[in-house]
């Protein structure tokens, strides 16, 4: 079984401190959610995951320290979902979806007939099969978003890291994506760790949150136990009411303040 | 007459005539012996085959064609002219050349050449692997290169003679030229401190010093080039009117009267040049572009031009 | 660039295009042994070329003289133009690929500039000391200069931080550039009798092209080439840029300077014998991915082909069309690079 553990995690900028001391538990299958005001640290968490920043500290994947790891061997463990990914107008969804087996196919060799296979399964589960050899310009977002995904997937690591992931969607969009991974991440036992702006999306699909304040964890728990407008009014700046529905959804509702300034 | 005085005669009679047969037998003429500037591979003999530096020609060469200005004036002045079969399209002297096929010196195609069906091709200039190409084309290929000094220039026209089977001829051009410039060159009074000269290449304006064949010629005749020294190793500077003005010559040569139409005049109506002593006294000699910048037989015109404009600097003085 | 199909090309379909391009190359190459201002009449020569075949025995008529014009001189321009012109293809595909910028061109980090400084120092020195040496002094220097450019570049580029980014490299190259062709002015300026032969040399030119050159350049091109196509898929994937390609396990800085090396081995070498001929760079890259799309694992290879037909072509017209003289050919590829960059402006217009 797979483990993420973060001890210690900083992360600096010319100096500056844009994340520290962090720390985390994640057991395989679990979705953890990152939250926190613009310039929290949300992006630059996932990035050091990503291996795309440096960090110190101690980050851990199945007891083996991700530091210590070759790009490649990262890649096989970590894939990560950009906020605005980069999407080639003339390449193909498989084409496309096929850069997620890099990690498994030797610098200068091709794919193998496997790899192939791997991508074509993909492409059906995600419901891509019409769009097989569309080129990327002629997709839409949700279907874009869902081809990234599959990319990701490709990549048949544990931990699947979204920075954003529904920011660019409409209302029906953001559902299915979420639903989607939430699908997968069961189904494949996957950590998912993901960075939202929207409150009540983040408490409805992951299993627990970290609100991250100036690059510190500043509140973790479950969605009940972090989503309290007296926590949102501190860290966010915000005025809202958080409402608990009886099936157990947290709802966060911004609020007009009367005309008082 | 006493028998012993006859014997005497008869002796160095006897010596004269072994000295002048022996001199004559070792087949050497006597004008290269004067040009020690003949590498001592280069033997010029009458007769094919002949061997010129890398060059050997097994017969007479009836069908030249001639890449250089300079060549083609040389091949005319020692009879050759009549199997020149084509000229580039810098050559336009002497008249003859007008009506040749005209080639490109500096863009050479090699087929067109070959088409032509040349025993002997002189160049001046190797723009890249032509001798080379024309070599594996079996074309014989003679490099008449730019010359140093006046040396220099006699012994290419007694080259070009040997080749083309007119060295009689030849020797005879290149002594004439040199007894003509030896006695111009003695004729000019030279003057203590020697007169100054500035010779424009072209109006921006570049010049040339004495290291260069020009100013060499002009050393001989006792000029001395205000542009020496003004910039270490480079031979063919561009000059400040600056310094030109401080340093004042005696006379201005206009090599650029046809390719860039200067004159005396223009030069008078360039701002700050009205005052130079070459122009208020009027010397500025324009000479002709293609004389003043080829080696040929007619460096004699350019020196008896030369000549002319000292005597008349140093009359007015 | 706007995509000009909603499909992908299936497999198949692809590979009817890497018969067209060697068949192209081979039939080109053949136009270019039998045209010019001289030698054999031109339906002699193809078979002359047959004749030349081990077990084949044709009369075509043609003497030893013209058979010489044709092997000796035509054939090792031909050759030489397909070596050049797939290299500067082959090394602008992998710059566009590396830099993502389908605009950027072979000499881009400084070779340009480099080659012709080395080359003008040449000319400059290449008096009687250096006239006895047994190689010509000026591609040597112009490849030394071509490779001691990028490798300033790169030293420069890299040397800001952590900024390793494409962008960075390529102002360097700006800046590198400056320097070299301020440089070459002033030497130029010392030694204002070689302005014709630096010129002339600069235009690029394959008149005086030898098997000799060929054999120069041949191992330098082929290690170059080799390098560059075995990289091809993994310059696939920087296409998503370079934070997802190293989220995808490619090692983004390794891949690029050895790119940059490699292009830069094979575009000094072609340089160095050829001149700089502009615009073979990006024209034939830029026109196999109108044609195929811009998956560099097809447009690496292609634009060899293709690159080499090209300038074969292009050397026909200089030779024959202003004899007895040459046209340099960098003037007859400007000639195609101008209306070519016109209709891509065209067609940009009319796509927005």
């Amino acid at each position: 079984m797979n483990s993420l553990t973060i001890r210690g995690l900083r992360v600096e900028y010319g100096g500056c401190a844009v994340l520290s001391n962090v720390d985390e538990a994640l057991v395989a299958g679990e979705w953890l959610c990152l939250i926190g005001p613009n310039g929290a640290g949300k992006s630059s968490l996932l990035r050091a995951l990503a291996g795309l920043v440096n960090f110190s500290g101690d980050v851990q994947l199945g007891g083996r320290p991700l530091g210590a790891l070759s790009n490649r061997q990262l890649a096989r463990q970590v894939a990560f979902v950009p906020q605005e990914p980069e999407l080639p107008a003339d390449m193909s969804v498989t084409d496309y979806v096929m850069l997620g087996r890099n990690p498994y196919i030797s610098t200068f060799g091709r794919e193998s007939a496997q790899d192939r296979q791997i991508v074509a399964d993909l492409i059906d589960e995600l419901s891509l099969s019409v769009y097989a050899r569309r080129l990327l310009g002629t997709l839409s977002g949700g279907e874009r978003q869902r081809v990234v995904i599959a990319r990701a997937l490709a990549q048949e690591a544990p931990v699947l890291l979204l920075d954003e992931p529904t920011s660019a969607l409409d209302l029906g969009h953001q559902q299915h994506a979420l639903e989607l991974v939430d699908q997968l991440r069961r189904s494949r036992n996957l950590i998912v760790v993901s960075a939202m702006h929207d409150l009540t999306l983040a408490g409805l699909y992951s299993d627990r949150l970290l609100l991250l304040h100036q690059g510190v964890g500043v509140a973790r728990g479950t969605a009940r136990q972090v989503l309290r407008s007296e926590t949102l009014a501190e860290f966010y700046g915000v005025s809202a009411r958080v409402i608990h529905e009886d099936d157990g959804t947290v709802v966060v509702v911004p609020q007009r303040s009367n005309g008082e300034y | 007459m006493k028998f012993s005085r006859l014997v005497g005669i008869a002796g160095l009679f006897l010596l004269a005539a072994s000295l002048v047969a022996c001199s004559e037998s070792s087949g050497e003429s006597v004008a290269t012996d004067t040009t020690n500037a003949v590498a001592a591979e280069t033997t010029i003999v009458e007769g094919f085959p002949v061997t010129v530096g890398d060059l050997t020609l097994e017969s007479k060469p009836q069908r030249i064609i001639s890449m250089s200005a300079t060549a083609t004036e040389m091949l005319f002045a020692i009879g050759a002219g009549d199997r020149v079969i084509a000229v580039d399209n810098f050559s336009n002297f002497p008249e003859e050349t007008a009506s040749l096929e005209k080639l490109d010196a500096y863009q050479p195609n090699v087929e067109a050449i070959s088409e032509l069906d040349p025993d002997l091709v002189i160049i001046s200039y190797d723009p890249g692997n032509l001798v080379e190409q024309l070599t594996t084309l079996s074309v014989p290929v003679f490099t008449a290169g730019a010359v140093a000094d006046l040396a220099g220039a006699y012994e290419q026209i007694e080259q070009l003679g040997a080749l083309t089977g007119q060295l009689a001829e030849a020797v005879q051009v290149s002594s004439t030229m040199r007894s003509e410039i030896d006695a111009i060159a003695a004729s000019i009074t030279k003057a203590d401190p020697p007169l100054t000269y500035f010779y424009e290449l072209d109006p921006t304006p570049y010049t040339v010093t004495s290291n260069t064949f020009i100013g060499g010629v002009m050393a001989v005749l006792g000029l001395a080039n205000i542009a020496d020294g003004v910039e270490e190793g480079n031979d063919y500077p561009q000059l400040s009117a600056e310094v030109i003005m401080e340093k004042d010559p005696d006379i201005i040569f206009l090599a650029d009267t046809k390719c860039c139409a200067q004159s005396a005049e223009t030069v008078a109506a360039r701002d700050g040049w009205a005052g130079l002593t070459a122009v208020t006294s009027g010397s500025i000699v324009a000479l002709d572009d293609d004389i003043a910048s080829r080696w040929g037989p007619r460096l004699v015109d350019l020196v008896r031009t030369v000549a002319e404009a000292i005597t008349s600097v140093l009359a007015k003085s | 660039m706007t995509t000009p199909t909603v499909f992908a090309a299936s497999r198949g379909s692809r590979a009817i295009w890497w018969v067209l391009g060697a068949v192209s190359v081979v039939v080109v190459g053949l136009l270019g042994l039998t045209l010019g201002p001289a030698g054999p009449t031109w339906w002699r020569v193809p078979l002359a070329v047959l004749d030349r075949l081990p077990l084949v025995s044709i009369d075509s008529g043609v003497t030893d003289a013209q058979w010489n014009i044709v092997w000796q001189i035509r054939a090792p321009r031909v050759v030489l133009a397909a070596l050049v012109g797939a290299m500067l293809s082959l090394a602008g595909a992998s710059y566009q690929g590396v830099f993502r910028n389908p605009l950027v061109d072979p000499y881009l980090l400084g070779v340009a500039a480099g080659a012709g400084l080395g080359a003008t120092v040449a000319f400059a020195v290449n008096r009687d000391a250096t006239a006895t040496w047994p190689i010509d002094p000026v591609p040597l220097a112009a490849f030394v200069g071509g490779v001691i450019a990028v490798a300033l570049t790169y030293t420069i580029g890299t040397a800001f931080g952590r900024s390793r980014s494409a962008t960075t490299l390529v102002l360097a190259g700006v800046a590198v550039t400056s320097l070299a062709t301020a440089v070459q002015t002033f030497v130029l300026q010392r030694n204002n009798d070689v302005v014709r032969q630096v010129y002339s040399w600069i235009l690029g030119r394959l008149t005086s092209a030898t098997w000799g050159d060929v054999r120069l350049v041949l191992p330098y091109i082929a290690v170059s080439a080799v390098i560059l196509l075995m990289y091809r898929r993994v310059i696939d994937v920087m296409r998503v840029g370079d934070d997802e390609a190293r989220t995808l396990g490619v090692n983004v800085n390794l891949v690029r300077i050895v790119v940059v090396l490699a292009a830069t081995l094979g575009t000094s070498a072609a340089v160095a014998v050829s001149g700089l001929i502009g615009f073979v760079g990006i024209i034939v890259p830029h026109a196999v991915r109108l044609l195929m799309g811009s998956s560099n694992r097809i447009v690496l290879p292609l634009s060899m082909f293709v690159g080499a037909a090209f300038l074969i072509a292009a050397d026909i017209p200089g030779r024959i069309l202003t004899s007895p003289s040459e046209t340099p050919i960098g003037i007859v590829t400007a000639f195609f690079g101008a209306p070519f960059f016109l209709f891509l402006l065209r067609m940009r217009e009319v796509r927005q």
